[in-house]
């Protein structure tokens, strides 16, 4: 604190710590510097002027804009003088030129910074009579973003964003001077896995989405924040609802977690909410058919099955549900007699994990403190984005990346060491001795390293992960984050017994193992690689209960179907991420007909049984699953909701994760992950996004195609009696024979990977040209 | 790729002058304008792909920097400064003739692609103005009359070398200093004469 420097703002003696910006310090410090390009999380510019302020100099008072300019000590400035007034005045004419007045068909406004600031600090009337320039309004830029360049005041926010942060820069300013515009190049879109931010960091309406586009205005929003359950990232968000419709998802800043920023399939993965194929009321199938029934009428029909001892119940979970929910399953699970070994979760890559009371996990925060980072687990970029933005955010700040293949390409560029084909093998086994590698001995021996470890492909064993992990556990001051990608799947270690995953359930389950089967919020006869398996088993079972949103590969096998709410505004609870870090989920708008909180369904089925002893209210629940924590750390409602809790509360906590260790054998060498899209049912149906996740394809290098003699641009997979036409691309950093296949995208799932499948060139094309 | 192996094989050395890929970006643009007459698209797809960078970012520049053309130019690119030494000695009536001559307003090219005319700023010939750039060869001194002369002079004699002293001798007038550099050897088009780029000739 001794070093902090003391400078004078408006006559009030401020502190703030050397070399900050001025309107940070000053911003810290309560008093507000208007602004349009500077924004916390990106690299000052000086693009817009609005921030200028009088600064003493030895040369006398000067106008310097505060953005661009650091503190020094006893520095003298003014912020409201009269000629800093005069300057915003006339920066926001200039800005004002060429701004068309729109506003009233214009999304932003009501939270436009421009129109507040013209507001607070602008002239009172416009001197301008010459024509505005015009160009054509909104274009595309993306399937999900639409540009409308007479609008834009080019702070150049949203090309800072693509280029510093996301690191895809797909947009730039085009000509200079007058006739400076925002684009992309000709036929090469704004595909970016991150492009919804700039939507919401551009200080006017030029950016705006298709999703939320004249849906509604701010003022009449209602808003309420909550947890981004999409992945095991836990991003803070902001839910805005109209008319109890869910119309759009903005990213919280959590200094943490996601600092404001969002991937896109979170941010606009949400209209399915609306979608009027949701179940509404529960379905009973009798004889093929499926009919809509009552609640209690399920809870009678189970009931009986459950009182009959002898009959055996499993759980097979989806990873989105909350903390309360898993705890209710537990409980419930546990009131049957089950000792915890009935509950599965819908997670393909399940393993024991490095989860110790010797190893620290690492916060996400640690990246950025850490001289190392060493990653080896699914692709970042795909199956946590925002933690993909995190660690290039800390290569950013100089921390070394050691990346190990061939999951994680995309963090090739930016990697110190990126340890491909002549280390990793194709079936993810590290062929050298690792203490001989001397690339990534200089950057940890002895130092302080985050590594982000996780199975990259299921059939990766155990054993070359722990290699890996002990030979950094030796070598370095090891933190570690275990890179399950899964939702709420730390949630779930956190709150069930035991963990097992749908490969343990594929081999254990049975017709003699289980009379009834729960399947909540998960599909893994869709997108599963267990998939042929685990639709034999729910074949024989004799009744199994659907708990879901929608009818879909997995809940249309189901003799019951029960409506549930989404873990996304239609109910409460708490949700733990990567780093252990719970925070709180909210609702904004009603569920759908019947729909109910899969705990809500719990404790009434249990109430029809007359078990006693159960949670019977959210409280409770949420009470009862951190029961072992500490009072003053213990995520209870209460605590999440103190304004110092909102950011979330951390509870280390070792998971007891029940997995077999043999490991999965693929035939070949093929490796399966996920796309950050999809064609899962909730992305089916949210219709912005939709079409982003249904292209079929594999990938591997040239070298590797060429083996296989494809040309077409197409190629088909076989398998027994299945044939699927998909598109093949080129992935260069793919050592040669890897093929790579996206799980989640459709039909993947009738791939069986410990057969062989053999790879065909696709001749369709030819025929067409026949005709 | 739409260029040829000559041309890669040129543009990876200049790549490789560099300690950073990026900053070969300005004199790749020069090329892939000696290879059109502009940049095109194709060009800037190649040349991102050389340098490492988007092909919008790539873009950004090219359509940042005047000199970098966007649509194809005439044979000969013929800038009359418009600039305030220019203009106290009559510029004006320079851009008048060369405007009547070719019939071009400015930034524009005409159909046969002989002239693209453009007014611009100082071209750092203020000791000897008025004065005009032939493909960036420059010419102090002039009069409407000698203009013109040079305007028809190009189109008869269509050179497809064009040397400053050359022009200077033939149509100039007072010339501000020896601006020339001792190897000034001339233009072969639109693209100022760089011997990496192979857009000079020797004179002789």
């Amino acid at each position: 604190m001794s070093d902090n420097v003391k400078i004078n703002v408006n006559g009030l003696q401020i502190e703030s710590e050397p070399n900050k910006l001025l309107i940070e310090a000053c911003e810290d410090s309560g008093i507000h510097i208007p602004r349009f390009c500077w924004h916390k999380r990106l690299d000052p510019v000086g693009m817009c002027r609005m921030c200028l302020v009088e600064v003493e100099t030895p040369r006398g008072k000067m106008l310097v804009p505060s953005c661009t300019t650091e503190v020094s000590d006893e520095m003298v400035v003014d912020t409201e003088s009269e000629i800093v007034k005069k300057a915003q005045e006339g920066v926001l004419e200039f800005l004002l030129i060429n701004h068309p007045l729109d506003c009233p068909i214009c999304d932003k406004a009501g939270e436009c910074p421009l129109q507040d600031q013209t507001m607070a600090y602008g002239p009172g009337e416009s001197r301008f009579v010459e024509e505005k320039r015009h160009f054509e309004k909104p274009i595309p830029i993306s399937e999900i973003i639409l540009l409308d360049r007479e609008r834009c005041i080019l702070c150049a926010r949203c090309t800072r964003f693509s280029d510093e942060i996301s690191g895809d820069p797909l947009i730039e300013f085009i000509q200079r001077g007058n006739k400076t515009e925002v684009n992309t190049f000709p036929n090469e879109p704004f595909k970016s896995y991150f492009s919804g931010n700039t939507v919401q960091i551009c200080p006017v309406g030029a950016l705006t989405s298709t999703s939320y586009r004249f849906k509604a205005r701010p003022w009449d929003l209602k808003s309420t924040r909550s947890t981004c359950n999409g992945c095991s990232m836990g991003c803070s968000i902001e839910l805005n609802s109209s008319q109890n419709k869910m119309l759009r998802i903005l990213g919280v800043d959590n200094e943490h977690t996601n600092q404001g920023w969002l991937c896109d399939r979170g941010r606009y993965n949400f209209e399915y909410l609306n979608s009027d194929q949701r179940i509404k009321a529960p379905l009973k199938k009798t004889e093929g058919n499926r009919e809509e029934t009552t609640l209690q009428d399920v809870y009678s029909d189970l009931s009986k099955i459950i009182e009959d001892r002898s009959n055996k119940i499993t759980f097979l979970l989806g990873s989105n549900l909350t903390n309360e929910e898993f705890t209710s399953f537990n409980e419930f699970s546990n009131k049957l007699g089950n000792n915890d070994n009935s509950i599965y979760l819908n997670e393909d890559i399940l393993f024991k994990g490095f989860f110790d009371e010797n190893i620290e996990n690492a916060k996400i925060e640690d990246l950025n403190k850490s001289d190392a980072i060493i990653i080896w687990a699914e692709d970042l970029k795909e199956t946590l984005p925002v933690l993909y933005l995190r660690v290039r955010q800390a290569v950013k700040n100089g921390v070394k990346l050691v990346v190990f293949g061939h999951t994680n390409s995309t963090l090739a560029d930016i990697s110190d060491v990126y340890f491909g084909g002549e280390t990793v093998s194709n079936n993810f086994e590290i062929v050298k001795d690792i203490s001989k590698l001397k690339e990534i001995k200089e950057h940890i021996k002895d130092k302080n390293v985050t590594a982000i470890l996780g199975k990259a492909s299921p059939n990766q064993s155990d054993q070359s992960l722990e290699k890996l992990f002990s030979y950094l556990k030796d070598n370095s001051n090891l933190k570690l984050l275990n890179a399950f990608n899964g939702g709420n799947s730390f949630g779930a270690f956190q709150t069930l017994g035991s963990v097992k995953g749908n490969r343990e359930f594929s081999s254990e389950i049975s017709k003699e193992t289980t009379d009834l089967l729960f399947v909540v919020g998960a599909d893994p006869v869709g997108k599963s690689i267990f998939s042929s398996n685990i639709k034999n088993i729910i074949d024989e079972i004799p009744t199994v209960v659907a708990l879901d949103l929608f009818i879909h590969e997995t809940s249309e096998l189901a003799d019951y179907i029960v409506p549930t709410s989404s873990t996304l505004g239609e109910k409460e609870g708490t949700f733990t991420n990567i780093e252990f870090r719970t925070s709180r989920i909210d609702k904004l708008i009603p569920s759908p007909g019947q729909a109910l909180s899969d705990w809500e369904f719990i404790s009434g089925l249990s109430n029809f049984c007359k078990f006693e002893g159960m949670s019977e209210s959210l409280k409770d629940l949420n009470n009862k699953s951190f029961d072992s924590f500490a009072l003053d750390t213990k995520p209870t409602f209460d605590n999440l909701d103190k304004p110092r809790n909102l950011d979330g509360i951390i509870n280390t906590s070792v998971p007891n994760i029940n997995t077999t260790d043999e490991s999965i054998e693929f035939s070949d060498s093929f490796y399966v992950g996920k796309k950050l899209y999809g064609d899962k049912v909730t992305e089916r149906h949210s219709k912005s996004i939709s079409l982003l996740g249904s292209s079929q394809f594999i990938e591997g290098s040239e070298s590797t195609f060429e083996k296989y003699k494809l040309n077409s641009g197409k190629c088909i997979l076989v398998q027994e009696n299945i044939e699927i036409t998909v598109s093949y691309k080129i992935n260069p950093s793919l050592p040669d024979s890897l093929i790579f296949f996206p799980k989640n995208r459709r039909n993947m799932n009738k791939l069986d990977f410990s057969k062989n499948i053999q790879i065909l060139p696709s001749h369709s094309m030819e025929v067409l040209n026949v005709n | 790729m739409s260029w040829d192996d000559k041309l890669i094989k040129q543009a990876k050395k200049i790549v490789k002058i560099y300690p950073q890929k990026r900053s070969a970006l300005g004199p790749l643009l020069h090329l892939a304008q000696s290879k059109d007459g502009y940049i095109s698209d194709d060009s800037v797809s190649v040349i991102s792909e050389l340098v490492g960078i988007t092909e919008v970012q790539v873009k950004s520049v090219s359509t940042f920097y005047s000199m970098y053309k966007q649509e194809p130019t005439g044979k000969y690119l013929l800038s009359v400064c418009k600039s305030i030494s220019c203009e106290i000695n009559n510029s004006n009536s320079i851009i008048d003739v060369v405007k009547d001559f070719t019939g071009l307003s400015n930034n524009e090219t005409d159909e046969e692609g002989l002239f693209t005319f453009e007014a611009v700023e100082c071209i750092g010939a203020c000791g000897g103005a008025p004065a005009i750039q032939v493909n960036y060869e420059t010419v102090e001194g002039l009069s409407t009359e000698n203009t013109l002369n040079l305007c028809e002079w190009l189109k008869n004699e269509t050179p497809d070398l064009v040397v400053a002293d050359e022009l200077q001798n033939k149509f100039g007038g007072t010339k501000s200093f020896d601006w020339a550099i001792s190897d000034n050897s001339g233009t072969t088009g639109s693209v100022p004469g760089f011997q990496t780029l192979n857009t000079t000739k020797d004179k002789k």
